[in-house]
């Protein structure tokens, strides 16, 4: 508004009243919207033309399978408000996308929550030897980025945390107490180390487990109450009647909330177009699990949906070389998972948090 | 004209930056795919001297199993029932149904079994009828048997407590033996380990304990990782650390954030020692 004032104050524009714009009514509302309305239909109906050209375009190529697809995957619901319909739809044409792309036969599970079924997973802490297997199968199974030329081409869902061992010692009995106070305050004959999740994610010997290492892989808990959930701006992320917390990759804005939200560091934004080689691409996906994603969206741990909504064990839990990974239905008392939170000392990560997550660390 | 030379020189770089890049490459998969079909990829699974894996493919572009490029390591199941048998008779797991519990046999990879029991301790001779057993448990060492067993020379488990025959049959050496003298398989070594650690056997029947791997139902089809595919019986907790398991190498780290030549900054511990 203040700009049009300034303007109309010009005495340039005021000694030229010759101009066609000017309202031919004493009404200036009236008169502008005259004149805009001509201007509004005309660009309105250019915009209407362009725009059925461009659809006609896009539909006289639709034996052009990628425009075909581009166009609906811009056009399709979020994946909760789907019909059956659209969703074997939806199914069919990324089947026949990642086929033509990675050149064999990929399928696309849309397999719903099992009833009866809510997933648990243990984890025995005194076990873990640090080994980064279960990184690594998680990379294998789920179709991550694994480019190692730009900063962010390589995804990993699961960190693994090693914390150096925390022990008493005698020669520090005296240790911990302010100077030059003269009152015993308390002293700390304990080294602080392994207290805060303060650690190293790059460690790199030559052997593991090290002597004076403690290891805590730490991937997404499938919370109960999850923060990413509360904060995502277009709802595509939700926890599924199966508990494990999904994202509609289609969905995915990449506004990076959830990755902010989330007290576990467990998500993680394609920065870049992901780095999938074709031998390397596991071809049997799920739709809310390890299909291939594209640039700018988040993912994180699903507990390998396609594995585990068929009964199997995630990656992880399969090639834990110790057996410190334990995965189970937490409905069955029969199951691992139930019979540990029965058995051992469990914790959760930041318990007081109120996050209530499903993934329990233990040990023996 | 300037700007357009500049450009032209910075696309000069990087075409020749590519084609080295691609040449390298090409130059590095040359070697690989001539070498693939010449031997089969064989990778260990829990620890490297126990039980392994070949690489087949099961159909084309789905193979039975990956393995590690660094380590070797087993590190991607798509069959994980490939080369299991029934685990046999178990107390405890009568409950599950017929063929749900498998093992991969150990024999298989045992290669002294063959000979055991036929070419030196075939159960006859003199001592052996009727058996004469040695009373202290300290057995005299030969030199043959602990150069084939190299962790007998320094022999580990039961720290002096125990000796060869409290866990391999006296008179059938290609059997080990339970609690009343009956020969077990070396396929079935939970039956003797939880002689003494039976503490460690319920967890491991019901699973808390050792490593399963195929449907996560409890009464799903699984295989069993049996207690010697992960410990080496003769040297369990392997010295440098009480977690019964031997050291190994580890997969690469994670890739470093943007700007960070080394992850030394890990190091800094933030709380001040004392």
């Amino acid at each position: 508004m203040a700009i049009n004032e300034k303007t109309s104050a010009d005495p340039v524009r005021q000694s030229a009243p010759a101009c066609p714009a000017q309202p031919a009514s004493a009404d200036p509302s009236q008169a502008v919207l005259k004149t805009t309305r001509r201007d509004f239909l005309k660009a309105g109906g250019m915009l209407s033309m362009s725009s059925l050209m461009g659809t006609a375009a896009l539909m006289a190529q639709s034996d052009d399978a990628h425009a075909a697809i581009e166009w609906a995957e811009h056009f399709q619901k979020n994946y909760r408000l789907m019909t059956a319909e659209e969703k074997a739809e939806a199914k069919a044409r990324l089947e026949r996308r990642y086929s033509g792309e990675y050149g064999k036969e990929v399928t696309v599970d849309t397999t719903e929550a099992q009833p009866g079924v809510l997933m648990g997973y243990a984890l025995n802490i005194r076990k873990c030897i640090g080994c980064r297997r279960c990184v690594h199968a998680c990379v294998a199974e789920n179709n991550q980025s694994r480019g190692k030329d730009r900063p962010g081409e390589k995804i990993e869902w699961i960190q693994v945390l090693r914390m150096e061992r925390g022990k008493f010692e005698q020669e520090k009995m005296n240790h911990g107490y302010p100077e030059g106070l003269g009152i015993q305050v308390g002293g700390n004959a304990y080294t602080p180390a392994g207290q805060v999740l303060e650690g190293q994610y790059h460690y790199n010997p030559e052997k593991v487990p090290e002597e004076d290492a403690t290891y805590m892989p730490i991937a997404c808990m499938q919370c109960e109450k999850p923060p990413c959930v509360k904060v995502c701006p277009v709802r595509t992320t939700y926890r599924e009647p199966d508990g494990v917390v999904v994202i509609d990759y289609n969905w995915c804005i990449g506004c990076r909330m959830c990755m902010g939200a989330c007290p576990y560091w467990a998500r993680r934004l394609n920065v870049t177009n992901p780095v999938l080689p074709k031998e390397e691409m596991n071809p049997v996906t799920h739709y809310l699990g390890n299909r291939p994603r594209m640039r700018g969206v988040v993912e994180k741990c699903h507990w390998c949906l396609q594995r585990s909504r068929h009964g199997r064990y995630p990656a992880c839990v399969e090639v834990c070389p110790v057996g410190a990974r334990k995965f189970g239905n937490l409905l069955d008392p029969e199951s691992e998972v139930s019979k540990i939170l029965a058995r051992k000392n469990v914790f959760r990560l930041k318990a007081e948090l109120n996050t209530f997550p499903k993934f329990f660390y233990f040990y023996d | 004209m300037k700007k357009i030379a500049t450009f032209a020189t910075v696309l000069a770089i990087c075409g020749g930056g590519l084609y080295t890049v691609i040449a390298a490459e090409n130059a590095a998969e040359q070697p690989a795919t001539a070498a693939a079909p010449a031997e089969p990829l064989v990778c260990f699974e829990s620890r490297k001297g126990a039980s392994e894996v070949t690489q087949r493919d099961l159909k084309p572009g789905w193979p039975n199993v990956k393995c590690s490029p660094t380590t070797g390591a087993a590190l991607w199941y798509g069959d994980p029932f490939d080369g299991t048998v029934p685990m046999g008779k178990m107390p405890g797991l009568e409950n599950l149904p017929e063929g749900h519990a498998l093992v991969k046999p150990r024999s298989e990879k045992l290669a002294l079994m063959p000979l055991c029991g036929t070419s030196c301790h075939n159960g006859v001779g003199p001592q052996f009828t009727p058996p004469t057993l040695p009373k202290d448990k300290k057995p005299t060492p030969i030199p043959t048997m602990a150069g084939m067993v190299p962790d007998l020379a320094n022999f580990q488990h039961g720290r002096d407590r125990i000796w060869c025959l409290d866990c391999h049959h006296a008179t059938k050496r290609n059997m080990l033996v339970d609690n009343f003298g009956d020969p077990v398989s070396f396929d079935q070594p939970q039956l003797l380990c939880g002689k003494c650690h039976g503490d460690k056997l319920r967890d491991w029947r019901d699973g808390i304990h050792g490593k399963r791997i195929g449907e996560f139902a409890s009464d799903g089809k699984k295989r069993w990782f049996t207690c010697t595919e992960c410990h080496n019986p003769h040297n369990v907790q392997d010295g440098l650390r009480n977690k019964g398991f031997i050291q190994l190498q580890p997969e690469p780290s994670p890739q470093l954030p943007k700007g960070m030549a080394d992850a030394s900054h890990e190091k800094l511990h933030p709380i001040p020692q004392h």
